[in-house]
């Protein structure tokens, strides 16, 4: 092992046994051997890092994807089937917080079985005895049952006593949400004195930007492998967007499911294929529209767009009546009802037009929606307000982007500074 | 050796354990840890009257005959059936946290232990009271025999409780054969009861046997118990405690697996 190095993994993997029935007990073993059926699921694929004495890395990635399982063969809870791990130092584990608190035991007492798990002798707990107490701000309590302490104040003594074991090595699963904010807080700058004191941490979080505060290095963990690794910003990014992306997919695919499925009873007015199963028409029925599609430039039919994307609209309508005007127009609705736009050709031309017997017509803008769910609205209404043809929720499609700026839309914004 | 120095660097823990054991048991209770003492002190009056003039035994002072056996049995059958089920019950923090496992039946024996120490107070007053008399070169000889029940006592307990872990009938199978282990250890009967010499050397091949046996030695009797009967107590604990621990060590990395 290098001497420089805290920690270090080697090409681990982890499977559990998956049951499809499980049967503890004599009567199961035998009776059902037949269905004692398992699967090996692989957890960890094999993974490798390395952590520098004195650094801090985070561990990241969906559920499921195997980081507290990483975290866990690193407490040595758990075994590796293949692999190795090797660590030198204490090691202390922000994993499970209060074990082996007793309700009926006192604070004091409490804090002695606590920091005995952790492996501390009775010396060194009373030594950092005082220093538990003041940390945990329960001074006036700290003599009485802890059954009589509300949630915060358990959860208090019990990071006290955690934070103050002094670990070469700590490890730390998704738990700087204790107390208020206050605490939190303090919890946080007790991490960087820590830190300072040149303790190795190691950190499981969906909250990116605390590890973004404390750790040197980050690593993506997908699928029990390695993706990305590096400077935290940097992996985050693109954690991020490819948690989008595969939102994104699923919202694709769900959306071509929905408008798979064909409605068994006949709607009020049958609606056009091209329309969103949800879709509501309206209108006297001298226009109709006979299609309707959103895509890019180039024509190409597309669900998903980006925020600066160029948006085209094409509409194809069937008059039944001759010597028309129309005034056609679009408006987008956000998933959760806001209206975020809509505009005529009579507000943008300031005349209706002619309408043809069957004809087309195309609307292109510039979208500068961020990021979410919309539907678009067409309607042609006559010049005073007749409504030939309206179809709300006709099409719908979803905005992504690589920027975390927030709220409707973007607006384009320059800093300067002196 | 590394699991010794290990389990030395944890000894807080054990002993903290204990402490909320034995502190836990009854807590709550008007009369609290009296309980240790009052609770046998009634036993061993039930068994007086019981075996004095209900059901006369032939055997004199057949209550303390029967109490010198029956307590140390007591610490033996919970260490086995507890014990086996420590680390099911401290699941929470196997599951959650790492320290050397053999600390859960550890401290769970221990307690046994403990409380089983505790009551040897009354059984010393009972002794002297009765006017059976101490033999103070036979008492001396009661911590080796101790030592020898516990190793053995931690040994099943180790070995069980890795079992139970991965298979939950253990437990139950567990408390039929403590029943019927009693009546195959002279603790209700002396082992001249049985007359046929073959059969009584069949009987000493149960371990518990050469332990009960020392005990009554001392303190009913109140004589030095063979040597062979003591180095029979202590190789039978040994054998069960390489025995368990090897079994443990080999379970023990799956445990948070399957808990």
């Amino acid at each position: 092992m290098n001497p420089a190095h805290a920690i270090e993994v080697r090409n681990v993997k982890k499977k559990f046994k998956i049951f499809y029935d499980k049967g503890n007990d004599l009567k199961d073993r035998i009776l059902f051997r037949n269905r004692n059926h398992y699967e090996d699921r692989w957890v960890l694929n094999g993974i490798s890092f390395d952590v520098k004495k004195g650094e801090a890395i985070g561990l990241i990635g969906h559920n499921g994807c195997g980081k507290s399982t990483t975290l866990k063969l690193l407490t040595k809870i758990l075994y590796p089937d293949e692999g190795t791990i090797e660590m030198s130092g204490r090691v202390s584990s922000l994993i499970e917080l209060g074990a082996g608190f007793h309700p009926d035991m006192t604070g004091r007492e409490n804090i002695y079985t606590n920091a005995s798990i952790f492996g501390l002798t009775k010396k060194e707990i009373d030594k950092r005895l005082p220093e538990i107490i003041a940390f945990s701000e329960l001074e006036e309590f700290i003599d009485n049952p802890v059954r009589t302490y509300s949630s915060g104040m358990y959860m208090r003594l019990a990071f006290s006593v955690a934070i103050n074991v002094d670990a070469n090595i700590l490890l730390i699963d998704e738990i700087l949400a204790v107390g208020d904010a206050n605490f939190q807080k303090k919890c946080f700058d007790k991490l960087r004195e820590i830190k300072a004191h040149g303790t190795t941490i190691v950190i499981v979080s969906h909250a990116l930007e605390q590890i973004e505060q404390i750790c040197e290095t980050s690593y993506w963990i997908e699928d029990g492998l390695i993706k990305d690794s590096g400077i935290p910003k940097q992996v985050h990014d693109h954690y991020l967007k490819s948690m989008e992306e595969k939102r994104n997919q699923q919202l694709e695919k769900k959306h071509h499911q929905e408008n798979q499925v064909q409605p068994e009873q006949p709607a009020p007015e049958q609606l056009p294929d091209f329309c969103e199963k949800t879709a509501v028409r309206m209108g006297t029925g001298a226009i109709r529209f006979t299609n309707a599609i959103l895509c890019n430039l180039e024509n190409q039919k597309q669900f998903i767009f980006n925020t600066e994307d160029k948006i085209k609209i094409i509409l194809e309508y069937q008059s039944f009546q001759p010597n028309l005007k129309g005034n056609f127009g679009y408006g987008i609705f956000r998933e959760d009802g806001l209206h975020c736009y809509g505009t005529n050709i009579l507000i943008e031309t300031g005349a209706c037009i002619p309408v043809q017997e069957k004809g087309r017509l195309e609307i292109i803008f510039q979208n500068s929606l961020l990021p979410a769910k919309y539907f678009l609205d067409i309607a042609v209404h006559s010049h005073d307000g007749i409504i030939f043809d309206d179809i709300r929720q006709v099409l719908s499609f979803v905005v992504s982007s690589d920027k975390y700026d927030i709220g409707v839309c973007r607006l384009h914004s320059q800093f300067s500074w002196r | 050796m590394k699991l010794l120095k290990e389990l030395y660097a944890y000894r807080e823990m054990i002993f903290s354990l204990v402490r909320k054991d034995l502190r836990g048991r009854y807590k709550g209770s008007v009369l609290g840890f009296l309980w240790t003492f009052i609770n046998p002190l009634f036993q061993l009056i039930v068994y007086t009257v019981a075996f004095s003039f209900i059901l006369p035994s032939p055997i004199e002072k057949y209550y303390l005959h029967l109490f010198v056996a029956l307590i140390p049995w007591i610490f033996f059958s919970s260490s086995l059936q507890g014990g086996a089920n420590s680390i099911m019950a401290a699941k929470n923090l196997v599951s959650k946290i790492y320290f050397p496992r053999e600390v859960i039946p550890i401290s769970y024996v221990t307690s046994c232990f403990v409380n089983m120490l505790l009551t040897f107070i009354i059984i010393f007053i009972v002794v002297i009271v009765s006017g059976t008399g101490l033999n103070f070169l036979a008492i001396a000889c009661l911590p080796v025999i101790m030592l020898a029940e516990y190793i053995m006592s931690l040994g099943l307990a180790l070995l069980f409780s890795a079992v139970t872990v991965f298979f939950r009938d253990m437990e139950h199978i567990l408390s039929i054969i403590t029943m019927a282990w009693i009546y195959l250890t002279p603790v209700l009967y002396p082992i001249d009861m049985i007359a046929d010499e073959k059969i009584q050397k069949l009987f000493y091949l149960n371990p518990m046997t050469s332990v009960i046996v020392a005990y009554r030695d001392v303190l009913y009797y109140a004589k030095v118990p063979d040597l062979s009967t003591l180095a029979m107590a202590f190789l039978f604990g040994i054998i069960s405690l390489i025995f368990g621990e090897l079994v443990f060590s080999k379970l023990k990395k799956r445990f948070a697996e399957v808990l």
